[in-house]
């Protein structure tokens, strides 16, 4: 397929999934403030530092002297990662730039996924979107999550599976992986240094989290009801059959990297990403059967993070046309 | 048109119970407060409707356009917004023999005017006979003297156009004038259709209307028709996402299953055209361009052109590649040679053009030029090299100023000017939503024609476009026209 076009479907997908996140990780934090027990910016701020505008959220909201007061302003972090237009990671902008890319391959999209696209494109921009945020907030998240699960479960049942969805499927995969290292890394590094550790705090902590990641359900079904950090961070990284999984996105990504770019095809573009990507799969695997100690997890972690984001770079040089 | 009348039953009530009809105007569906006899049956059912119904049709009809995307980008709005093409629910009904009789008269329009390109473009044979002033033709923006003696890949020259037509106080039908280069439009006439069946199923059934859904596929038959090579691949090239009609060019895409490219995604080697994509590059055969011919090529064309492929009209040249509509064909919808279609008619065909068209002066000519300056307050001037409705003067509604304005324009450059008397554009039922009333607007209409190797072939239906706004003649989109839908009638059972 078009390079061009393969780069706006990943990137396509890379926004859909960066929206759902995003509203789930809102609606999880709003959910959590309410009755865990804990300080206000403790439920926020990791919500900003997950977006990586920590920097940003400082120099603008913040600003300066009542630092304290913002991050433990629900509503503040909210506006910012909500409606902030000058936020690169705001579902504003992320809806934004979803419709964007699915405008530049309208005729890649089936019809239903892109009326989906649309339609959410269109509610965020009417009297609706801010009315339902003020009034109902919960559903206003719930909105955001359901037409972007709309979009991608449409574009699984109405495209043709090949290329264009496996470069979107890439770009939520790789996306997804991010998130998920990204939300595990902010929120141990605040819950293990909790003082003093509350049993009862912690698992509420650890349960909004696995919400936020749509998480919890499967979770409770793997420990049989036990929550713990060790149990959770395990599971995130490792659990090879929950779709949102460190080890499960990697996998998937691979896979369909090797539908788009065969492994023994060796004339093609596409063979330095998907050596990276193997590569990453075989080390995440590999950790799988060695213990997790406490401060391994965030260096875990960074690696991860900085991989996905050098496989993107490759990705874009060889496959989607980027200089 | 007679016998329409004659035909005509029962005078009209409900929803057209006040239509106001415009006088010297002729209604495409009404006459004496009579539906015309064709549409009697139709006429009947749409004035079943209330005013609340239409509202509320309208309304939704409004919203399916918004929310499948079926808009068109603003320019110079830094926001990208979009807007709907406005659209009148009510449609524009077209009789059996009338078209039957537009479709002959299109298709020999289209084979004198392939034969007046390919003619212009080897021999100019018509220019040695005298039969159009070579001065005219040479002289045109649109003739490009570096095409001559190039064959196009399959002999076909205007793969697609629109000719605009209006219908005068006497129900004529005249060309208004050709579009031969990129015309646009036509995936409103599909869109269009959808809705209005979506409305009016029942109205819709009864009517026993020509489908127009198909068009896809015949372009895309066309376009196949003329590869150089049996397996073709056919791509559709568009500026891109902020170009005003980006919409259709992804439309057209979809529906021809064809990839959409824009010119960074294609690159020519060896006189080959390829396309980059995720597994290097891949030939391509037949390029449907959207784009202007002055942005197809910067080593041909203008080289500050950031849009163009360079090296595409060497790849046309060698004959490796199919370009529709073939570069060049400007010379032929040039407003100043239009008044000299009906001579090609005769002279590359030997026949008598079955369609009028609008008396012209052209300005190149003394005599012309003294009668244009003497009465341009009754006049519409055009510039024969702008589109869009602009580059006009609208005599009758004129002030002194603009006149003395186009007095020097004309005397400066004769041959950037036309004008001709302001006809009466024929008038339809509108639905008017802030009155919530049917009112006549005027209106035109595009058919779309194809030409294959086989021939050319039209669409059975085709753009109607409308005035709005109450009184006005303007029906181009960038000027507050909107459309409706056509219906072409098939013949009585």
């Amino acid at each position: 397929m078009i390079s061009r076009v393969a780069d706006h479907c990943f990137w396509f997908g890379r926004y859909v999934e960066r929206a759902e996140s995003t509203a789930r990780m809102l609606a999880a934090s709003v959910s959590l403030a309410l009755d865990a027990e804990l300080p206000a910016a403790g439920v926020w701020r990791p919500v900003v530092v997950v977006s990586g505008e920590e920097d940003a959220f400082l120099a603008r909201i913040a600003g300066g002297d009542d630092e304290a007061a913002a991050w433990g302003d629900g509503e503040v972090v909210q506006r910012f990662m909500v409606w902030d237009e000058d936020n690169g990671v705001s579902l504003a902008r992320s809806v934004a730039g979803m419709r964007w890319n699915a405008r530049s391959i309208r005729e890649v999209l089936s019809l239903e996924s892109w009326e989906a696209v649309n339609e959410l494109h269109l509610w965020m921009r009417s009297d609706v979107a801010p009315a339902t945020y003020a009034q109902h907030r919960e559903a206003f998240y719930q909105h955001v999550r359901r037409s972007t699960q709309l979009t991608l479960g449409l574009a699984r049942s109405t495209m043709l599976h090949d290329e264009p969805l496996d470069f979107l499927w890439l770009g939520v995969l790789l996306e997804r992986v991010s998130q998920t290292a990204r939300m595990l890394d902010v929120h141990h590094h605040a819950f293990t240094n909790l003082s003093p550790r509350h049993e009862v705090v912690e698992t509420a902590l650890w349960l909004s989290l696995l919400r936020g990641l749509s998480g919890s359900e499967a979770y409770l079904k793997r420990a049989a009801g036990r929550v713990s950090s060790e149990g959770v961070a395990r599971f995130l990284i490792s659990e090879p059959a929950f779709p949102r999984s460190i080890a499960y996105c990697v996998r998937s990504a691979f896979d369909r990297l090797c539908h788009i770019r065969p492994p023994d095809h060796h004339g093609l573009p596409g063979g330095v990403a998907l050596e990276r990507l193997r590569v990453l799969d075989a080390w995440v695997d590999a950790r799988q059967k060695e213990p997790l100690p406490g401060a391994g997890v965030h260096e875990f972690l960074t690696h991860v993070v900085d991989e996905v984001h050098e496989i993107c770079g490759t990705l874009g040089r060889e496959l989607l046309g980027a200089d | 048109m007679t016998q329409h009348q004659s035909q005509a039953q029962g005078p009209v009530h409900g929803l057209f119970e006040s239509y106001p009809a415009l006088p010297g105007t002729y209604d495409e569906m009404f006459h004496g407060g009579i539906a015309r006899g064709p549409f009697a049956r139709v006429a009947q059912l749409l004035a079943r409707l209330t005013p609340d119904e239409l509202q509320r049709a309208q309304q939704l009809a409004e919203t399916a356009l918004l929310q499948q995307g079926v808009t068109f980008s603003v320019y110079g709005d830094a926001r990208g917004t979009e807007k709907i093409f406005p659209f009148c629910l009510l449609p524009r009904l077209i009789a059996a023999a009338d078209f039957a009789r537009l479709e002959r008269g299109l298709q020999q329009r289209l084979r004198a005017l392939s034969a007046f390109l390919d003619d212009i473009y080897g021999e100019q044979k018509i220019l040695t006979a005298g039969v159009v002033p070579a001065e005219m033709i040479l002289g045109a923006a649109g003739y490009r003297p570096m095409l001559r003696g190039l064959k196009p890949p399959g002999g076909v020259r205007i793969h697609i156009s629109g000719v605009d037509l209006i219908r005068d106080p006497d129900g004529t039908w005249r060309v208004l004038e050709d579009n031969l280069r990129t015309p646009s439009g036509v995936s409103y006439v599909v869109e269009n259709r959808l809705i209005s069946k979506r409305m009016f199923p029942r109205v819709f059934d009864a009517a026993r209307v020509h489908r127009v859904d198909h068009y896809p596929t015949r372009l895309a038959e066309t376009l196949r028709s003329v590869s150089p090579v049996d397996e073709a691949t056919t791509v559709v090239l568009t500026p891109g996402p902020y170009n005003s009609a980006y919409f259709e060019h992804s439309f057209l895409a979809r529906m021809m299953g064809a990839e959409l490219v824009q010119a960074p995604d294609l690159v020519v080697d060896g006189d080959k055209v390829y396309c980059r994509t995720t597994r290097g590059p891949r030939r391509v055969d037949v390029i449907y361009r959207r784009t202007d011919e002055a942005f197809l090529d910067p080593e041909v064309f203008r080289p500050d052109s950031v849009l163009g492929v360079p090296g595409l009209m060497r790849a046309y040249a060698a004959g490796n590649v199919a370009l529709a509509n073939a570069p060049g064909n400007g010379v032929a919808d040039d407003k100043a040679v239009y008044p000299f279609v009906p001579d090609m008619i005769e002279y590359y065909l030997g026949e008598q053009p079955i369609l009028e068209q609008v008396p012209t002066y052209v300005c190149l000519f003394e005599d012309d030029r003294r009668y244009v300056l003497e009465h341009l307050d009754q006049l519409v001037v055009k510039a024969v090299d702008e589109a869009g409705g602009y580059g006009m003067l609208m005599g009758p509604q004129s002030t002194a100023e603009e006149r003395e304005e186009f007095r020097r324009r004309i005397e400066a450059e004769p041959r950037r000017y036309i004008a001709q008397h302001r006809i009466e554009l024929s008038s339809c039922p509108t639905w008017i939503a802030d009155r919530g009333t049917v009112e006549p607007r005027r209106v035109d209409l595009r058919p779309y024609i194809l030409t294959s190797r086989e021939g050319p072939w039209v669409l059975p239906g085709g753009l109607t476009r409308v005035a709005l706004a109450r009184g006005s003649y303007v029906v181009n989109s960038s000027q507050g026209g909107g459309s409706k839908d056509t219906w072409v009638m098939k013949d009585a059972p």
